[in-house]
């Protein structure tokens, strides 16, 4: 698996991301949020700023427990800055529903 | 509808002939046409325009052949709608086969697999177009040679009812109406909505305009005389067409008169909603825009009745089913907008409470229009509709758990400068089950089934997107590749795969189709699901959704439950609650029989079951 997941302050879980999350990759993603949701954990941090590339699959990990941590007063955020990725959140309208920030601190702080 | 078989060949002379008696029209639906003319256009210039659409209605009339003018004696408004209609939802290019035209590899499978299935195909636009995947139409009066030609659509008609596209709020920027007005050709220039600065529509009025879409309403074009800003509702290549210049309307006219010379039985008024703009208005659903769909029905009444016109109108349902005007003078039928969200509501939250209340308070409309019942389309699942029904909450996380399944959400731009979700894009078959879920693919075929179901036994007539026929999972892919996430259940197929899937009796598909052409098989012989057969919504259960269906004589009775969960759920009916006597039920799906109990009806069902029950006395 080549995500690393790190407890931040408090509940807030921090998953870094490797350079190109896709359709071979994807599913750990989704494996790791399905577990972090059985834990509670809803308050969950993509970190993509390693990450070059995102694939249709790694864009559905991403959102795939997206209503779950929101029912529960949680969230999926997100971290990047490479235009690539942000171009794609804003072709697909995600950019309207996920919060993006520049760098992990941001993100923490904005929970 | 009439007892003599249609030949669409036989029914329209290519060339008028006007060797025979001209049309002469009644005087009371003359005095109606004239009357909606003075409306929108004044009483100067009514009486000259009338001359002109008479013009248009007798050279339709010079078209229709003797056979046609006998077979339409018989035609029957009330049964234009019967239990037999399934409508199938297609793009005329969603199979592509090698070396053959995409029109004609769609009459072959039609043919082969849906006859006696479907008996009414809605052929999305056919038309040349420029973007939007045929909505936006360069020329209204031909078939994309890419897909085939006016030959091989009324070839469709020999087995199948049509039901065209009236693509009439706009045209595409390439059309030579719009090339022409950039060319500054006096006769176009008022066919527009044209401003020269964006300064000429205030700011208060800018904020009333009611928009589906985030994009500028304006779009900047040069013409030959300089820039002008244009009337844009849905994108810069879409330009919308002026209908208060009356030479729009009649060229409308004539257009819809030319789909019913090549085989239109019902025509869908694309985004009617947006025909008329008033600057200081809403620019939706103006009292304008209704009163020009009346006239356009007058039309077809006057002179070919037996074509019905549906409108496609993603609003709250309240002002949606106001385009059926008084029942008898608008829309014969409007997309039920309300009807998909709230179905997938019921399956995602496994509770069926608002779908029983808002079905609950559904109205019939006439003896001659009604709901048409789809669940998914070539668009995505509208939200609009259930605006007063669900909680903006409801909607929200409705919304992101559609997300989940990997769908996308599209937005509309409301006054305030705030976006708001318009709709939902995923197929029906991801939006009901996850790709990376652990359940039995038996067990989301029975879910998927189940709300299918609902459709096809509500008051109304059901329509069917093919993606939805074969159970199509999103296509992603094609939403980056694209760029629309309306592409996501846009997929076209191979002719030569989907013939291998429908050959496997274990593939995804074959399951899927086979499931819902049996259940379609059922409800088209069943004269309670006539669309007119009245209909009471019961409340059992928050986990099932039950419908009693009477026949229009009133000599059979169906009770439609479906398990809208994934749990069993066990249910005591009490029959003389309901008015019901029946003491021996049959479930016309698999012909079980279910006794009462005196006055209960004792059932127990699996997760996602259908129960079609008929009394058997009957």
């Amino acid at each position: 698996m080549s995500f690393k997941i790190g407890k931040k302050s408090g509940n807030i879980t921090v998953i870094d991301c490797p350079q190109r999350l896709d359709v071979n990759i994807s599913y750990d993603l989704k494996n790791i949020m399905t577990q972090l949701i059985e834990e509670k954990k809803f308050k969950i941090i993509i970190n993509l700023t390693g990450t070059k590339y995102v694939d249709s699959s790694g864009l559905g990990a991403i959102v795939s427990r997206i209503a779950v941590t929101r029912s529960n007063k949680g969230d999926v955020r997100l971290v990047t800055k490479t235009k690539s990725i942000l171009d794609l959140l804003d072709l697909t309208r995600l950019n309207k529903i996920l919060e993006c920030y520049d760098d992990v601190q941001t993100a923490l702080e904005s929970f | 509808m009439s007892k003599n078989k249609f030949s669409a060949k036989k029914f329209h002379y290519l060339e008028p002939d006007y060797s025979r008696p001209v049309l002469e029209l009644d005087k009371k639906l003359e005095e109606r046409i004239r009357d909606k003319l003075k409306f929108l256009y004044g009483d100067e210039s009514a009486d000259k325009l009338y001359d002109e659409l008479f013009r248009l209605l007798k050279v339709y009339y010079a078209h229709k052949t003797s056979e046609m003018i006998e077979w339409e004696k018989d035609f029957d408004e009330k049964n234009r709608f019967t239990e037999k209609d399934v409508i199938l939802i297609t793009y005329g290019d969603l199979i592509s086969g090698k070396n053959q035209k995409p029109l004609v590899t769609l009459e072959i499978l039609c043919k082969t697999y849906l006859k006696g299935v479907f008996n009414t195909l809605h052929i999305l636009p056919f038309f040349p177009y420029s973007s939007d995947r045929g909505f936006a139409v360069m020329d209204f009066e031909e078939v994309d040679p890419h897909l085939g030609s006016w030959d091989d659509i009324l070839n469709l008609r020999g087995d199948f009812r049509l039901m065209f596209d009236g693509v009439f709020n706009h045209v595409s920027s390439k059309s030579s109406w719009f090339q022409e007005f950039l060319n500054q050709n006096p006769y176009y220039q008022n066919f527009f909505t044209v401003f020269s600065t964006k300064e000429k529509i205030s700011p208060d009025h800018l904020k009333l305009i009611v928009r589906p879409r985030t994009s500028d309403v304006l779009t900047e074009f040069r013409t030959l005389n300089g820039t002008r800003l244009v009337w844009t509702t849905f994108s810069p290549d879409q330009i919308d067409l002026n209908f208060k210049n009356p030479e729009v309307l009649l060229k409308m006219v004539e257009i819809l008169l030319t789909y019913v010379r090549r085989g239109a039985d019902i025509i869908r008024l694309d985004a009617v909603t947006y025909l008329w703009e008033e600057l200081g208005t809403s620019c939706v659903h103006l009292d304008q825009s209704h009163v020009s769909i009346k006239l356009f029905r007058d039309v077809l009444d006057a002179v070919a009745p037996h074509v019905a016109l549906i409108t496609e109108t993603n609003v709250p349902h309240k002002e949606n089913i106001r385009y059926f005007g008084n029942g008898h003078d608008e829309a014969q039928m409007v997309y039920n907008f309300a009807l998909p969200p709230l179905v997938l509501y019921t399956f995602q939250t496994g509770n069926s409470r608002k779908l029983t209340e808002w079905a609950a308070s559904l109205e019939r409309i006439s003896d001659t229009a009604t709901y048409f019942n789809f669940l998914d389309s070539h668009d995505g699942i509208g939200v609009m509709a259930v605006k007063n029904i669900l909680t903006p909450e409801e909607i929200e996380i409705m919304a992101l758990r559609i997300v989940e399944h990997g769908g996308f959400i599209s937005y509309k731009a409301e006054g305030d400068g705030n976006e708001v979700p318009y709709e939902l894009n995923i197929t029906w078959y991801s939006a009901l089950n996850r790709d990376d879920s652990d359940e039995s693919r038996e067990l989301k075929i029975k879910r998927y089934l189940a709300s299918r179901s609902i459709a096809l036994v509500v008051m109304g007539v059901p329509g069917i997107y093919f993606h939805g026929l074969l159970g199509s999972k999103n296509d992603a892919d094609a939403v980056l590749e694209e760029g629309h996430t309306r592409s996501i259940n846009r997929k076209t197929i191979r002719k030569k795969e989907l013939l291998a899937e429908m050959d496997n009796k274990n593939s995804n598909i074959y399951q899927v189709a086979s499931g819902l052409i049996r259940l379609i098989h059922y409800r088209i012989r069943e004269k309670c699901f006539h669309p007119d057969a009245p209909q009471t919504i019961l409340s059992l259960s928050d986990k099932v959704f039950s419908v009693l269906r009477t026949s229009t004589e009133g000599q059979e009775i169906i009770m439609a439950i479906i398990n809208i969960t994934n749990d069993r759920e066990s249910l005591s009916i009490d029959l003389r609650m309901h008015g019901l006597k029946g003491q021996q039920w049959i479930d016309v799906l698999t012909k079980k029989t279910y006794k009462a109990n005196g006055d209960n009806l004792e059932l127990n069902l699996d997760p996602y079951d259908i129960l079609w029950l008929k009394e058997k006395s009957h």
